[in-house]
């Protein structure tokens, strides 16, 4: 869907984003993470067509992103407006007209994404008659109209209370079964973990991480695994340490040992469990660690991590 | 470089619609042709008054040490100059209007200054014992202003008159008084001959340049102004990063241009509508033909010169944080275009000055200089002129374009900062 391939854009000799390459799959939901400004919006802004690379290739479907490229492409920024002294309508049906659709097709197109948000019945008033959560499903509205392939959401979520929050996710869903892909910048990593099938992170331009969000969490973790239940035993083979945390127990595990393995010992052993997990860090400590430990930030001397690499933390390499 | 034209025509069209549904729109459109003929009357009927004023039968005290005036009229007629209240009726069927002023004569200084302090005598005419060899007459006023010399005029016919009444047969003493009453002027009219002069050829002779040079220079204006506006509303309302993600720069640049010209020309047209039902009859009545091809130029002259001056403003509202800082940028670009105005008399008073034809080639200046002196000569500029005056203010319009458009794509996306006039002319040149 998305191939961008060493893009590097400098501002003032400043390389803002250095040597960027990945990919986003057709109808999967991306997160771009990174802390503020690790450069997440001019790669944005590339991928939009806002601003030119000054290096690398940014491909949709195989072409050069821009062009009549832009009809397939919507962006919701981070720092969004509406046109507030129009009808929402007419609002919407700017952009549909912007995005090749007819007058006919627009309106229609705007009518139903107005239901779909639940403000069909503010259809014929002005934007500046909205609160400010009804403007930002109009703004969601405004990306959406046109049924763009690409959609780019800048944290979408910021200032929406749950219920709209769960509406936005619904949405999100439903683009997604939809054929869709989503390329979503947030700092909410619950949202990310719940919602992500893969995640790329740059820190100060550079690529830190990259991969499934499963994966990443995967490698992130201390081999161990988290058990609740009762007459769990204090020590079992392949396991160095029995911790108990949180009203439950935290069982680090010796290189060799595979989780399944101490299942299998733990329910041989007489526990009965609640649940069994991989001790999986979340991907907010994830975050906080590759962004305060600075790893990475040479660049790494063997170049970005392809693709096809499963390796999720690109400066341990 | 992919341009879509009909991205441009979605965004032109909106910008025009948008624009000319505004109340402010209809204000401007409305009220500016109400409120310039509302100061328009207020200027006639106030000149009309002071004339008027002059007019009224009054009473004057006069002091004669000469005693040359022993046998001088004791009443005198006052007549206006002009008639400034009928100018749109045929001149023979005005009606001259004159007042009676009776002439009182006192011994002395004193006596006479006591009638004028007490109002029985609108003014005191003192002649010397030496009148004859000086001329020191001395008049006692208890007002005066710049613009009414009519009744000095009219004690001037009295004194000489009065000087040769009994010395000359009557006609020749009423002749002497008023030697230019039958005046005919003849002027070459547009065909060349030699016609009879109206006097309110002249007015229209300076009214059509200036009403048009105004006209141009207020539509250009106002276009820009709307383009400086929605800009800048455009960036502080943070809507324009999603816009630059459906519509390049250039489309978004181009769809204002072509919109917010659209509502300027709207507002030339229907001003030129307006102007034309109230000041066709005076045009007609004055014989006043506009050629076509002065419309053909104060269209190009309009299209070129908003292009320039719309471009600028363009670039100014994508680098200015706010509309008030756009605003103080724009003011110098403002003001150029309102010089040819300050210098009105030199423009359409000697349209073949230095100043007039150097304001017309400036491209600031141009397009309003260079239409009031096409009107004031009756296309008569010389053919060199106009195509450099022409050839000038495209390039310069061009230039504002490429520029501003380098400006615009960089400047839209920048917030909360100000570039300086070097990064803004760095933008300008590399883009």
């Amino acid at each position: 869907m998305l191939a961008v391939r060493d893009v590097v854009k400098s501002f003032s000799g400043r390389a803002v984003v250095n040597q960027v390459t990945f990919d986003v799959q057709p109808g999967e939901i991306f997160a771009l993470l990174g802390p503020n400004g690790a450069g997440k919006t001019t790669l944005i802004r590339m991928i939009t067509d806002i601003l030119k690379p000054d290096s690398g290739r940014i491909l949709l479907d195989g072409k050069p992103v821009g062009g009549e490229q832009r009809a397939r492409v919507a962006y919701l920024p981070e720092e969004r407006g509406v046109y507030k002294r129009v009808g929402l309508v007419d609002s919407l049906v700017y952009f549909g007209l912007l995005r090749g659709l007819t007058q006919a097709d627009a309106r229609a197109s705007a009518r139903r994404l107005l239901d779909q948000v639940e403000l069909g019945a503010h259809a014929t008033k002005q934007v500046q008659m909205l609160s400010k959560g009804m403007q930002q499903k109009l703004q969601l509205c405004t990306a959406l109209i046109g049924d763009p392939r690409l959609l780019i959401l800048d944290e979408p979520f910021t200032g929406l209370d749950p219920i709209n929050v769960q509406l936005f996710e619904r949405v999100l869903a439903e683009r997604r079964a939809a054929g869709s892909t989503v390329l979503l910048s947030t700092h909410q990593m619950n949202k990310v973990e719940e919602q992500c099938d893969r995640a790329l992170m740059i820190n100060r331009g550079h690529m830190v991480l990259y991969g499934p969000v499963r994966e990443i969490r995967r490698q992130h973790s201390g081999h161990a695994v988290r058990v609740n239940g009762t007459n769990v035993p204090a020590a079992l083979p392949g396991v160095s340490a029995v911790v108990a945390e949180n009203g439950g127990w935290r069982l680090d595990l010796e290189p060799a040992t595979q989780p399944d393995a101490v299942l299998r010992s733990l329910i041989e052993h007489g526990a009965h469990l609640h649940s069994f997990m991989l001790d999986e860090p979340p991907l907010e400590d994830i975050f906080i660690k590759v962004v305060t430990e600075g790893l990475g930030l040479d660049g790494g001397e063997s170049g970005p991590p392809t693709v096809d690499e499963p390796l999720t933390a690109v400066g341990a390499r | 470089m992919s341009f879509s034209v009909a991205r441009g025509a979605v965004i032109a069209r909106r910008e025009y619609l948008s624009t000319i549904r505004r109340k402010a729109f209809l204000f401007s459109l409305m009220l500016t042709p109400v409120l310039f003929a509302v100061i328009t009357g207020i200027q006639v009927l106030t000149a009309s008054d002071d004339a008027k004023d002059a007019l009224r039968a009054s009473a004057i005290a006069v002091v004669d040490s000469s005693g040359l005036l022993a046998n001088a009229p004791r009443t005198f007629t006052n007549e206006a100059p002009t008639d400034a209240g009928a100018i749109t009726g045929p001149r023979k069927t005005r009606a001259p209007q004159a007042a009676r002023t009776a002439v009182t004569f006192f011994p002395d200084t004193a006596a006479a200054m006591a009638a004028l302090n007490r109002g029985a005598v609108r003014q005191v005419v003192l002649v010397p014992a030496d009148y004859l060899e000086h001329g020191n007459v001395r008049r006692f006023k208890l007002a005066s202003n710049l613009f009414t010399s009519t009744d000095e005029r009219a004690v001037g016919r009295w004194l000489a008159r009065g000087i040769l009444t009994g010395a000359v047969d009557s006609t020749r003493a009423d002749r002497a008084s008023r030697p230019l009453s039958g005046l005919q002027l003849f002027v070459p009219s547009h065909a060349g001959v030699f016609e009879l002069h109206d006097d309110r050829r002249d007015l229209v002779d300076f009214f059509v340049p200036f009403l048009l040079g105004m006209l141009l220079s207020i539509s250009i204006i106002t276009g820009g102004q709307y383009l400086l506006q929605g800009v800048t509303e455009e960036k502080e309302s943070r809507i324009l990063e999603s816009l630059l993600c459906t519509v390049t720069p250039e489309e978004l640049m181009f769809g204002k241009l072509v919109g917010l010209g659209g509502a300027g020309l709207t507002l030339v047209v229907a001003w030129s509508v307006m102007g034309a039902y109230v000041g066709g009859p005076i045009a007609m009545a004055a014989n006043f033909h506009m050629s076509p091809l002065l419309i053909v130029f104060g269209v190009t002259y309009f299209l070129l010169g908003y292009l320039f001056y719309a471009s600028l403003m363009t670039g100014i509202g994508a680098v200015a944080s706010n509309l008030r800082e756009a605003n103080q940028m724009a003011l110098m670009f403002t003001f150029g275009n309102f010089i040819p105005f300050y210098m009105l008399t030199k423009i359409i008073g000697h349209p073949d000055s230095q100043l007039a034809i150097g304001m017309s080639i400036f491209p600031l200046t141009a397009p309003t200089s260079m239409l009031m002196r096409l009107a004031a000569t009756d296309m008569g500029v010389p053919a060199w002129q106009l195509a450099l005056s022409l050839a000038i203010l495209a390039g310069s319009a061009w230039l504002a374009v490429v520029a501003s458009a380098r400006v615009f794509r960089i400047g839209l996306l920048l917030y909360g900062k100000t570039p300086n006039l070097p990064e803004i002319l760095r933008w300008a040149r590399q883009g």
